[in-house]
């Protein structure tokens, strides 16, 4: 696999600094553990906070800090609670195609009709139910609609590819769209199945309104 | 009692990691009195720095510090300067620590996989040096945002109101600023 579409320089850093939210930091995870180059950069953004931690004024500790956390080094750690199993509908994915492996503690809803040759899965993350996180199908030679972002959004296309404007996105390949950019994607010959993930947060009686605005400009399609 | 050893100076990145295989290996809490010592304090302050309570930033430095002693033996010296191994400890605590305070059950963060590629491991040793000194030829401008961007939860939007700045302005100042370094530490794009 040749990746030829990272994330950029600012959301590594944001992930490396944790100031990107779940859902984003999720989709940037998947990329990841496939993108040497990415997590070389990651590492390299840790490494300044690192040096910024390193270079800090030593700040007063409470006088019992010390005797404190020397009280409890033999203490054992509290168990975690046991992890809720996940609920993941069969997506019905050909038999080559595993999900990435930080979907394994995440529900997956079963697929929804959008639009002609769009469908979606709900991901959400017992960590941050509130992210944005969805699987998204779209079937071969389908052809989106020309839209903008209002949001940073984060694409991981898992398998099959797309071409737009702004180049041909394969497997592996993390698209990022915000308001800058008009794209129209047309998915390939073997369609298209990706990860994605939007900037914000929702509630979820909005949750579904958010997307059909968003995903309105897909229903037009042919 | 055991207490913090006395030191001349801070902890140089080599005597750091000396010391943390050291606990990993044999529970030396000497040597656990000198990483608190020099890591402790720094910690509070990094916490501090990003707006949490005096209370909450006391509260992240000693659980980051239990931490450290507790996963000390999964610590690699090669794979990771200490500094910037604490650091990820440390952001990863304050993400749980907010997701707790609502009501959510933090993340499994072990499952966790993003180590780097064989090639930057090599260079992990000197990695430490090279960061400083690349950090030092930022311009102050530059070095704020690069601060900035690890030191608030939301980047560019509270950076541009603590700067006063347009968000275009700081976009873009980010940018150059990771341009930079990417240049003074010599790492293809
Ligand atoms: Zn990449």
């Amino acid at each position: 696999m040749s990746i030829q579409h990272h994330p950029n320089d600012d959301t590594l850093l944001r992930f490396s600094t944790g100031g990107l939210n779940a859902g984003l930091t999720l989709v940037t995870q998947a990329h990841m553990h496939i993108c040497t180059q990415c997590r070389d950069r990651v590492a390299a953004f840790e490494a300044v906070g690192g040096a910024l931690l390193d270079e800090q004024p030593a700040a007063a500790l409470a006088p019992a800090a010390f005797a404190q956390v020397l009280s409890r080094l033999d203490e054992r750690p509290a168990a975690a609670p046991a992890p809720r199993a996940p609920r993941q509908a069969n997506l019905h994915l050909a038999p080559d195609t595993a999900l990435p492996s930080v979907l394994a503690a995440c529900d997956i809803g079963r697929w929804l009709w959008f639009g002609k040759g769009i469908r979606y899965s709900p991901v959400r993350l017992p960590w941050a139910p509130e992210a944005n996180v969805m699987l998204l199908r779209v079937a071969a030679n389908c052809a989106v609609y020309p839209h903008t972002h209002a949001e940073h959004e984060l694409t991981l296309i898992l398998r099959g590819g797309y071409s737009d404007c702004t180049g041909q996105y394969g497997p592996g390949d993390m698209a990022e769209a915000d308001a800058d950019i008009l794209h129209q994607p047309h998915a390939d010959d073997e369609g298209c199945l990706c990860l994605a993930a939007l900037e914000g947060t929702m509630r979820l009686d909005g949750w579904l309104g958010k997307w059909q605005r968003r995903l309105g400009p897909y229903l037009g399609l042919y | 009692m055991l207490t913090p050893v006395e030191m001349t100076g801070p902890l140089d990145a080599a005597a750091q990691a000396h010391l943390l295989v050291l606990v990993g290996q044999t529970r030396d809490r000497q040597a656990f009195a000198q990483l608190f010592k020099h890591f402790a304090p720094r910690l509070k302050a990094f916490h501090l720095r990003a707006n949490v309570s005096d209370t909450a930033a006391e509260e992240l430095a000693q659980e980051t510090m239990l931490l450290l002693w507790r996963k000390a033996d999964s610590f690699d010296p090669t794979r990771a300067g200490v500094a910037t191994w604490v650091f990820t400890i440390t952001r990863n605590l304050r993400i749980d620590h907010a997701r707790r305070q609502r009501g959510i059950v933090p993340q499994d963060w072990a499952e966790e996989d993003t180590s780097p590629s064989a090639e930057v491991l090599s260079l992990e040793a000197e990695r430490a040096e090279r960061m400083r000194c690349a950090l030092a030829g930022l311009s102050a401008e530059q070095r704020r945002v690069i601060e900035l961007s690890f030191f608030t939860e939301t980047p560019h939007a509270g950076i541009a109101t603590m700067l006063n700045l347009p968000l275009g302005t700081v976009k873009s100042r980010i940018r150059l600023a990771l341009a930079r370094l990417r240049d003074l530490l010599g790492t293809e794009s």
